[in-house]
């Protein structure tokens, strides 16, 4: 092995650091900011009249975060999984549906499509099914239930236009793992089930299907972050999700820096979390 | 043999669409055949006859152009109920074994039992524990397939069609992709099934297989069958150039 220059490599890390100290001291005396990370904390929980401890804005959206993460999450393997099947089958019709779905929602823009669902969901769908209604007129326990599983009865309608357009977003790159995942599958699994009179549901939910989750759940875990990460987006449409909440209280206080800190550091514990999750499932599943 | 055949291929024709412009290629040609109840027929040729083809048209898992299948007084066509029962009457045994790799040896076993038959949890085990017996691995029943052998994995799966109690039994090269040690374990089952009285048919280059539980021959070549006899006489005086071709090349 060729002899290491330390003193070229001493050289170039002193440069380095000279030129660090100097855009830091350029930057300290153009940047005049105050720090005030004390009045952070208080956004997370607040104490109420009564004395009780409350969750503030910053975990309120980081609740509905959670939330709108996990069922549209959920959604769009369902939908991703349904799709991706499509797109593999023999049939015509069934590879020209699932290959419809997959361009139209992964050549447009999320935003566009968000627009498109608020206006049209949001206010129509929901109306005209009546689900507006349904929510309000909930009672107490049922009003709890929705909040604890969705979102404010009176937010629903919003809530849900949200939950589909990330769903379908999402469930078009899903629906590609998925076949991805299902052409890696051997011939010979489909010709077994076959052979053995399984029903095309059987052979999809017990032997295709276990399978395929096995070989893409580390794909399917990095579209779930996606998914964390594209649920700021309908922030645009009044949920009151973390990147919501933030621009709120950015805008009654100017704490920008420690504000989007903040909030971006939420974000990365809860993606981080959930990739570690993964992490130590795929360390527990049995291995064949 | 008695009576009505459990299998009547009537003229069945199969090709193949050749690459990009090239002619298709002719599988399975004018092939007309009956077999009987407990008939053990060996498909033999050289490799590209046609073998396989024929015997994965016979549960539908290749569709035919033209002929006729009928199993068991059950046409073999595009009627959804017609299909799933032949499915069921019809168990397959493949070159590559194709258990189930995320399920233990019970499950793949019960699986179809379960699921198809609608068996309790109870018969289905004793279906399963009666049948490993039957192929000599009873100590394996929680392991996944990976762990087994080649020759056990094949004998799990020759386990797993029985269990479905079908009337005849397809076996494509059966031994073909095991080590030279452990097609005896795999052939010996298969013999054992024959002298049971299982209707077979098998596609096989086992030439002592044929010999020893055969009881017809089918001799095929590009698509068609050459020769129809029984085992006895197909080894002692084969009638066709063709099939004494092929016989001094494999003997």
């Amino acid at each position: 092995m060729k002899k290491h220059n330390y003193l070229l490599d001493g050289i170039i890390l002193i440069a380095l650091i000279l030129a660090g100290i100097l855009v830091f001291i350029r930057v300290k005396t153009g940047f005049s900011y105050t720090w005030n990370w004390g009045a952070i904390p208080q956004f997370f929980f607040r104490i109420d009249e009564s004395g009780n401890i409350k969750s503030n804005l910053l975990m309120l959206g980081f609740y509905t975060t959670i939330k709108l993460s996990f069922w549209s999450s959920l959604a769009a393997i369902i939908i991703g999984t349904l799709m991706g099947i499509l797109r593999t089958r023999k049939n015509l019709f069934s590879r020209l549906t699932g290959r419809t779905y997959i361009e139209i929602a992964r050549n447009t823009p999320p935003l566009v499509l968000i627009f498109i669902f608020y206006f049209f969901i949001g206010n129509n769908i929901t109306a005209a099914l009546g689900i507006d209604e349904w929510a309000r007129n909930l009672s107490g326990t049922g009003k709890g239930i929705l909040s604890f599983l969705f979102s404010k009865p009176e937010r629903f309608a919003e809530f849900l236009s949200a939950l589909f357009t990330l769903a379908v977003y999402e469930g078009a790159y899903v629906a590609e793992i998925i076949r991805g995942g299902l052409e890696s599958i051997q011939k010979g699994q489909f010709e077994a089930s076959y052979a053995l009179g399984l029903s095309s549901t059987d052979k999809y939910r017990f032997v295709i299907l276990p399978q395929v989750f096995r070989k893409v759940l580390p794909s399917l875990t990095g579209q779930a972050i996606s998914t964390i990460k594209d649920s700021s987006i309908v922030s645009i449409i009044s949920i009151q999700e973390l990147t919501f909440q933030g621009m709120e209280i950015m805008a009654s206080t100017y704490l920008v820096f420690e504000i989007w800190i903040t909030i971006t550091a939420m974000y990365f514990i809860l993606t981080l979390s959930l990739s570690t999750l993964a992490t130590f499932l795929e360390g527990r599943m049995i291995k064949y | 043999m008695t009576s009505k055949p459990i299998i009547s291929i009537t003229d069945l024709n199969k090709t193949f669409p050749g690459p990009d412009k090239a002619p298709e290629v002719i599988a399975v040609k004018d092939v007309t055949v009956d077999i009987y109840q407990g008939e053990v027929v060996v498909v033999i040729g050289p490799s590209g006859a046609g073998k396989s083809t024929l015997l994965r048209c016979l549960n539908g898992l290749e569709d035919f152009d033209s002929g006729s299948i009928i199993i068991d007084n059950i046409p073999l066509n595009h009627h959804h109920k017609n299909r799933l029962e032949i499915r069921k009457e019809v168990g397959m045994v493949f070159q590559s074994f194709n258990l189930f790799p995320h399920m233990t040896v019970r499950e793949n076993i019960g699986l179809a039992v379960r699921r198809v038959r609608k068996k309790s949890v109870l018969e289905c085990e004793k279906i399963t524990a009666g049948l490993l017996e039957k192929v000599g691995i009873t100590d394996k029943i929680d392991s996944y397939p990976s762990q087994l052998s080649g020759g056990q994995q094949q004998r799990v799966a020759i386990a797993r069609a029985l269990a479905m109690n079908p009337k005849v039994m397809l076996f494509d090269e059966a031994t073909s992709a095991l080590d030279p040690e452990m097609i005896s374990e795999v052939l010996d089952v298969m013999k054992n099934l024959a002298k049971d009285g299982m209707t077979m048919v098998v596609v096989t280059h086992e030439m002592g297989f044929a010999r020893e539980a055969g009881s017809r021959i089918l001799f095929m070549d590009n698509g068609e069958i050459v020769e129809d006899r029984k085992v006895e006489d197909f080894f002692l005086d084969p009638n066709e150039d063709r099939s004494k071709a092929f016989l001094s090349k494999v003997i």
